[in-house]
């Protein structure tokens, strides 16, 4: 209970069973103490992040989203829409984390305020050097929003 | 042949020391990088207006903004620009002294993309600036210009 009080919570919204259980990984493995919050979609996610403005003892608010683009039902970008309309979630950044690399999906999410777009690395080791950098650039170097 | 583009920093800094220490750092960074410098929003605002049309013109792939400024502060720019479709895209990162937990809000709900309290020291900011560029260069996507393409489309006849 102490270590929770001191953990970041990341939200990570994601449908691939092997690509949730990556990140996870790679975000607890981390020494500013992650607290990986993972759901397997966009309809969830939102649904979570309304709990936390609601009570976030029970639902801590996420410092930071990672979310992935393709996902059945609610896709990535209407999720990022979504939140970034809503004014109690909007200063929440939304770091995209997907396969897909094609320059239009790129333009659409930084035109809709992703605040980064990563390609997944095909390779575990690469993916996870990628999230230790992501993660000291979040949480060692930006100032984060305390919830 | 490949061609690698040399990615646009502006800069938005009214501090000449600042000014100084930013620029020393970026030029020790491994990505070739070219700072475009504005002593004011104000000044940022006309570059960007002018060029944002252009084919040729360096428009920035990221942009490191100060808060407190005379005249049009941090704030007010980054909201212009954010509502601003031809300008929206840009990454916007806060470097400023402020560590006041109403700016952070404030500059998250206006869509910057990372806050960073500035350092003291030159090698601290070499330290942030690696960190900065990696991110943002390394491991991020960002839009390709349609003067990347220009250049690309030149070198390939």
């Amino acid at each position: 209970m102490e270590n929770d009080e001191k953990q970041i919570c990341v939200l990570l919204v994601e449908d691939d069973p092997g690509d949730q259980k990556l990140i996870k990984t790679a975000l607890m493995s981390q020494e500013c103490g992650i607290n990986p919050m993972v759901v397997s979609s966009g309809e969830t996610a939102m649904d979570y992040l309304k709990m936390s403005t609601e009570d976030a003892v029970r639902y801590p608010g996420p410092s930071l989203i990672l979310l992935d683009l393709n996902m059945p039902g609610m896709g990535g970008k209407e999720f990022l829409r979504k939140v970034k309309a809503d004014e109690d979630l909007c200063s929440i950044p939304v770091v995209v984390v997907t396969t897909s690399d094609s320059e239009s999906d790129i333009r659409e999410c930084y035109t809709l305020h992703a605040a980064g777009y990563i390609q997944k690395a095909a390779v575990p080791e690469e993916f996870r050097d990628v999230l230790k950098r992501l993660t000291h650039y979040w949480f060692s170097v930006s100032s984060m929003l305390k919830r | 042949m490949d061609i690698y583009k040399t990615v646009v920093i502006m800069l938005i800094e009214d501090d000449l020391g600042d000014q100084k220490l930013i620029r020393m750092s970026l030029r020790e960074q491994r990505i070739a990088n070219t700072p475009v410098v504005a002593n004011s929003a104000e000044e940022a605002i006309d570059y960007l207006a002018k060029n944002k049309k252009s084919e040729i013109a360096l428009m920035p792939d990221l942009i490191l903004l100060d808060l407190n400024m005379p005249g049009m502060g941090g704030k007010e720019f980054l909201r212009r620009i954010k509502s601003d479709p031809d300008l929206e895209a840009i990454p916007v990162v806060i470097l400023t002294t402020s560590d006041s937990d109403k700016d952070i809000l404030e500059s998250f709900k206006l869509q910057a993309a990372g806050y960073i309290k500035k350092p003291v020291s030159l090698n601290d900011f070499q330290e942030v600036m690696r960190t900065l560029t990696d991110y943002w260069f390394i491991i991020c996507r960002h839009i390709t210009h349609e003067s990347d393409r220009q250049v690309s489309e030149c070198s390939n006849r």
